[in-house]
């Protein structure tokens, strides 16, 4: 069930946290996303290291519409290019106000998720493209 | 990133996050200002001037986007949907997760702000187990208009949903099997009645 529209209440979302309790709300929520909601995730990554990271965001982009995202392995790094961003491109075909912070949420949700696992995540980029980078053990 | 394919299940631990740190009143005020007047702006458009033909445009988009299992109904007076799988809850039935008690009452939670600035009123029952059904029925007389004074509640004259079968025919989901197998939250004119 990959409903674009559903990047709309995201973003709608992100901004109302923010609007109400601030820049620290919005972090503590998608800091407890990543810990508590996908506690799951970081087990799989701890236990499959590397190439369960690589599956996993394989398998996640190959589900969200509209996106050009590859995933690559190389040892213990598992980079993600985004050249389009499935989120932000609905967004603005959709004519939405992307709220300023929503890229910020890639980097907090991977970190807080992959912390448990030993895995440092590094975002560089916005705006509808970006590369990812998951990292073995590098200060996580 | 938090993805759209598997949205129902952050949607869901949202819910509860907001409840356990800012309260009940928080969750009720989300699906109102976030969801409603925000993210579902393209549903207002639609709604508020066109009425049922706008939720007829709606719901064929939005419905079949997430692949559920519906029909709907309408004459001059209602518009109605039953939903025998809905997808939402059936994908958090999938895995197992119910961070938030009622995941269904968001729907009410922020239909009903959309609906009472279109002029209708709300009669719906949903069963926890992926069904629900709604029928939704302008306030009053002098629709689109003003809340009717004369009702104790502001709300409608027609505080009567139909009678199962009597619009959808068996279509009509509580008429179905399954249907009646636990606890059912139900509206009546869009005030909460259970």
């Amino acid at each position: 069930m990959a409903a674009p529209d559903f990047y709309l209440a995201i973003n709608a979302t992100f901004r109302w946290i923010h609007d109400n309790w601030g820049e620290a709300g919005l972090m503590d929520y998608w800091q407890a996303l990543g810990r508590e909601h996908y506690a799951d995730v970081t087990e799989r990554f701890r236990q499959g290291g590397m190439e369960a990271v690589r599956a996993y965001w394989q398998a996640f982009f190959d589900e969200e519409p509209g996106g050009d995202v590859s995933v690559e392995r190389d040892g213990d790094t598992v980079t993600i290019t985004v050249r389009t961003c499935p989120a932000i491109k609905h967004l603005c075909e959709h004519g939405r106000e992307i709220m300023p912070l929503y890229c910020r949420h890639c980097q907090v949700v991977s970190a807080a998720m992959c912390e448990g696992a030993g895995i440092s995540v590094d975002v560089q980029g916005g705006g509808g493209s970006c590369v990812q980078v998951f990292k073995k053990g590098c200060g996580a | 990133m938090i993805g759209c394919a598997e949205f129902i299940l952050s949607y869901d631990f949202t819910f509860e996050y907001l409840r356990r740190k800012y309260g009940d009143e928080a969750v009720v005020r989300y699906w109102q200002e976030a969801i409603s007047v925000d993210s579902q702006r393209h549903a207002r458009e639609l709604i508020i001037p066109n009425g049922f033909d706008g939720m007829a445009e709606y719901w064929g988009h939005t419905l079949a986007e997430e692949e559920a299992g519906y029909t709907s109904a309408r004459t001059e007076n209602v518009f109605r949907i039953d939903m025998y799988a809905c997808p939402s809850q059936g994908l958090l039935k999938e895995r197992g997760q119910e961070h938030f008690a009622d995941y269904c009452e968001h729907c009410m939670g922020w239909l009903e702000p959309l609906m009472d600035d279109a002029g209708f009123v709300i009669h719906h029952e949903h069963n926890h187990n992926c069904m629900c059904w709604w029928e939704i029925v302008p306030r009053g007389p002098g629709h689109p208009g003003p809340a009717d004074s004369s009702c104790p509640t502001g709300r409608s004259r027609m505080s009567r949903p139909t009678r199962p079968g009597e619009l959808a025919g068996q279509d009509d989901i509580r008429l179905k099997p399954g249907w009646d197998t636990g606890r059912i939250d139900r509206w009546t004119a869009s005030e909460r009645s259970n």
